[in-house]
């Protein structure tokens, strides 16, 4: 497998600005489907701009045959592996926006319009997640985002980010700093984001 | 860690107004631990323009008070790093001053700079611009608080062209303070002066505190300083080189000089009157006849005139203590004025006068300082009316030192005394004084107002603070440095000689100064860039 497929994430199955789900097998689950990962997916069909998210949730699906089997009694052992190896199971991505890139860079606000159903998702490179991270704006939309488990999601981008960088530590003191003005008015949410990410 | 050029950022300017003092906030880098009230802060407006301020308060401030309720717990390094300067942060009140403009220009601050403005330490470049260089009319006193490789110089003509304070409890420095500005003036040829040198501080060698000896006015401008004695024992005693002894006639003594020791020879109005009385009956030979009175030329002055007999007595005992005074003769020698002012005038040389151990006496230092001012005075009122305004004429600036000023110049005695007009009449006739005193609120407001220059080491007393800030700008800032300043060998030059009051550590008193004295220009070899300073 060439580094391509091995980040390919899944397509998209429905978009907003917001935010994008997408599908994936349940055999290709990996490391890149993480919760507070970082992905991209094309917003154009000349692919140069992109939608970059957060995954913030992974669901795998069940269908009448899995209702069925979970309710049987005498299920075989061999046909319960069978069915989690080799059937295909769907999963699905919920990806909440951070920004998106263009030409010109990355800019940490909602992209002005959603990918196209059934384009790419891609993991981000870990020299794309630098770039993206840089200024850490991005945080101030997870920290708005009520329809997600916000502080989870944003301890979970910013150690998967500190561990991109040499002085970790550097690196979640201005994380934090940044975290400390943007919930200066909630000492306790503010508290309790800090003890996730305390390095 | 950064070179003096690249100035440190010490925050921004969130908020404040002229009259009450910019607020920045911190960096969250910066200590509040590493400030001082009194330092300099540098603020870089638009175009190049900087505001020179003064840090005069330090404070702790929060984005969210109920910070104060549930405070983080700092041991934990990351916190602490999180929350300084985010959620909790110190804030600086710094004053604004000067303004320089981007031509290296001084000029007074009229305006403050808009919100968010960067604010840093000051660099030498900053103090530089402030406080011009040193040259022949530029005397180095010192350095800034946190700017020691900086200088302060003084403009020795406006220092002498009005009169100079310096002030501070006892121990503070002073005497030393003092004996640097003399050296300046005489160094430079500002001005001559007079010392009445209460504690033989000014002459010759004196030990400091900690048992060093540091050399005399005389010893460093053997020259252009001459010394005179009250008490030639205790002069001899010292190895001070003194040229002549003073003495001062009985005869010369006039009711004005006894007048002036109202206050310290606890005279009551009544007595004074008797002096203009006895001296109308007696002519000048009064106090003499006075002290040698028997009883029956007392009945006889009673008699023939309105003076009371326990008046007279009571008078009669307080002069009798002149006896005690061998430097008062029978009869009028009447040289001593001439000879100093022949030193001061023609020669242009400095006169100290040692008072030996008649500086432990208040009321003969008093009466000797006051007599010799009175007639030196005189002869540069005709001096300078003869002159009638051709400076070429003119004698030269005359600074008169004094010490425990209030004693002369207390209210109830400065409108008699020649120090006190000296002191109001200002630079009219080329005299003015240094007065160097600990208790500055017990020197008459209004001479009080006239001194130009204030130098003022630590005072704790509330009225003592008041009266040296009493009509200068920016008080209510310096107030705070001023009760704060270290005990020894730091002060607040203030006035007419600085363009801006400023606290600095006074140059050290030792070879190094010595040897800077007798090569002035060698002593500054920085070169400075800026262009054309404004010169001050
Ligand atoms: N510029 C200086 N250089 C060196 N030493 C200094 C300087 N200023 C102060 N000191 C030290 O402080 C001591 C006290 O200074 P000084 O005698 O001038 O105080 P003062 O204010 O005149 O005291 P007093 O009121 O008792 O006359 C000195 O003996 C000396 O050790
Ligand atoms: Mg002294």
């Amino acid at each position: 497998m060439n580094a391509n497929t091995e980040a390919l994430v899944g397509r998209v199955l429905r978009a907003s600005t917001r935010g994008f789900d997408c599908g994936a097998h349940s055999r290709s689950i990996g490391d890149h489907h993480n919760f507070g990962a970082f992905v991209k997916a094309p917003i154009t069909n000349d692919s140069n701009t992109y939608a970059v998210g957060l995954i913030y949730k992974v669901e795998i699906k069940d269908d009448q045959l899995i209702s069925e089997l979970v309710m049987g009694e005498l299920v075989p052992d061999n046909i319960l592996r069978d069915q989690r190896d080799n059937r295909m199971i769907p999963v699905e991505i919920k990806v909440l926006n951070v920004g998106y890139y263009d030409r010109y860079g990355f800019v940490p606000s909602l992209p002005p319009r959603p990918p196209m159903s059934l384009a790419d998702v891609w993991e981000c490179t870990p020299a794309e997640v630098d770039s993206f991270t840089h200024s850490l704006d991005f945080m101030r939309l997870v920290l708005g985002a009520a329809e997600v488990p916000s502080d989870d999601l944003i301890a979970a981008a910013l150690w998967y980010t500190a561990s991109l960088h040499e002085d970790r530590v550097a690196f979640m003191t201005r994380a934090g700093r940044r975290l400390a003005r943007e919930l200066s008015h909630d000492l306790k949410r503010l508290a309790h984001v800090l003890s996730l990410i305390r390095p | 860690m950064y070179d003096e050029q690249s100035p440190k950022r010490l925050g921004v300017v969130v908020g404040g107004s002229l009259s009450k003092g910019l607020t920045v906030k911190l960096e969250a880098s910066e200590s509040v631990e590493d400030l001082a009230v009194g330092r300099y802060v540098v603020v870089h407006g638009a175009a190049g323009k900087r505001f020179f301020c003064m840090l005069s308060d330090i404070a702790l401030d929060n984005t969210n008070p109920a910070v104060q309720n549930n405070p983080p717990d700092m041991s934990d390094a990351f916190l602490r790093a999180v929350y300084m300067g985010t959620i909790a942060y110190a804030t600086i009140t710094i004053t604004p001053m000067l303004l320089i403009d981007e031509n290296g220009q001084v000029m007074p601050v009229k305006t403050i700079p808009p919100h968010f403005t960067d604010a840093y330490s000051a660099t030498e470049q900053d103090v530089n611009d402030v406080f011009g260089r040193e040259d022949d009319k530029h005397f180095h006193v010192g350095a800034p608080l946190e700017l020691q490789e900086t200088k302060i110089n003084l403009n020795l003509k406006k220092l002498a062209e009005r009169s100079i304070g310096v002030f501070g409890k006892s121990g503070t420095g002073k005497s030393f303070l003092t004996r640097v500005l003399l050296c300046g003036l005489v160094a430079r040829g500002t001005a001559v002066t007079l010392i009445f040198d209460m504690h033989n501080d000014y002459g010759w060698e004196v030990t400091s505190e900690n048992g060093y000896n540091v050399k005399g006015l005389r010893q460093l401008f053997p020259e252009k300083v001459t010394i005179i004695t009250l008490d030639a024992e205790s002069s001899k005693r010292r190895g001070a080189k003194y040229d002549f002894e003073v003495r001062l006639g009985y005869d010369e003594i006039q009711p004005e000089d006894v007048a002036l020791l109202r206050v310290t020879m606890n005279l009551s109005d009544a007595m004074i009157d008797a002096c203009y009385t006895l001296n109308k009956l007696w002519g000048s030979a009064w106090v003499r006849r006075l002290i040698n009175a028997s009883v029956d030329d007392v009945q006889y002055v009673v008699d023939n005139s309105n003076i009371a007999g326990g008046t007279l007595n009571a008078l009669q005992r307080r002069l009798q203590r002149f006896e005690r005074w061998d430097f008062l003769s029978e009869e009028s020698i009447g040289e001593s004025v001439q000879k100093i002012v022949d030193y001061l005038v023609n020669q242009r040389k400095s006169v100290v006068l040692e008072f030996g151990r008649y500086g432990n006496e208040l009321e003969a230092y008093m009466l000797v300082a006051n007599y010799l001012t009175r007639r030196i005075h005189q002869k540069y009122v005709e001096l300078m009316e003869k002159s009638l305004g051709d400076d070429g004429q003119k004698p030269p600036n005359l600074v008169i030192t004094i010490e425990e000023a209030h004693k002369f110049l207390e209210p109830q005695v400065a409108n008699q005394t020649t120090f006190g007009i000296i002191a109001r009449e200002m630079r009219k006739y080329n005299v003015t004084l240094l007065v160097v005193d600990q208790r500055p609120s017990a020197i008459d407001e209004e001479v009080m107002s006239q001194i130009g220059t204030r130098v003022t080491a630590l005072l704790d007393n509330e009225r003592d603070i008041n009266a040296v800030l009493n009509g200068v700008s920016g008080a209510a800032s310096l107030r705070q440095v001023l009760a704060r300043l270290e005990t020894k060998q730091q002060a607040i030059i203030m006035g007419h000689a600085v363009p801006m009051p400023v606290v600095m550590r006074p140059r050290n008193y030792d070879e190094a100064f010595y040897n800077a004295l007798t090569s002035p220009s060698s002593s500054d070899t920085r070169a400075f860039s800026g262009g054309k300073k404004a010169r001050f």
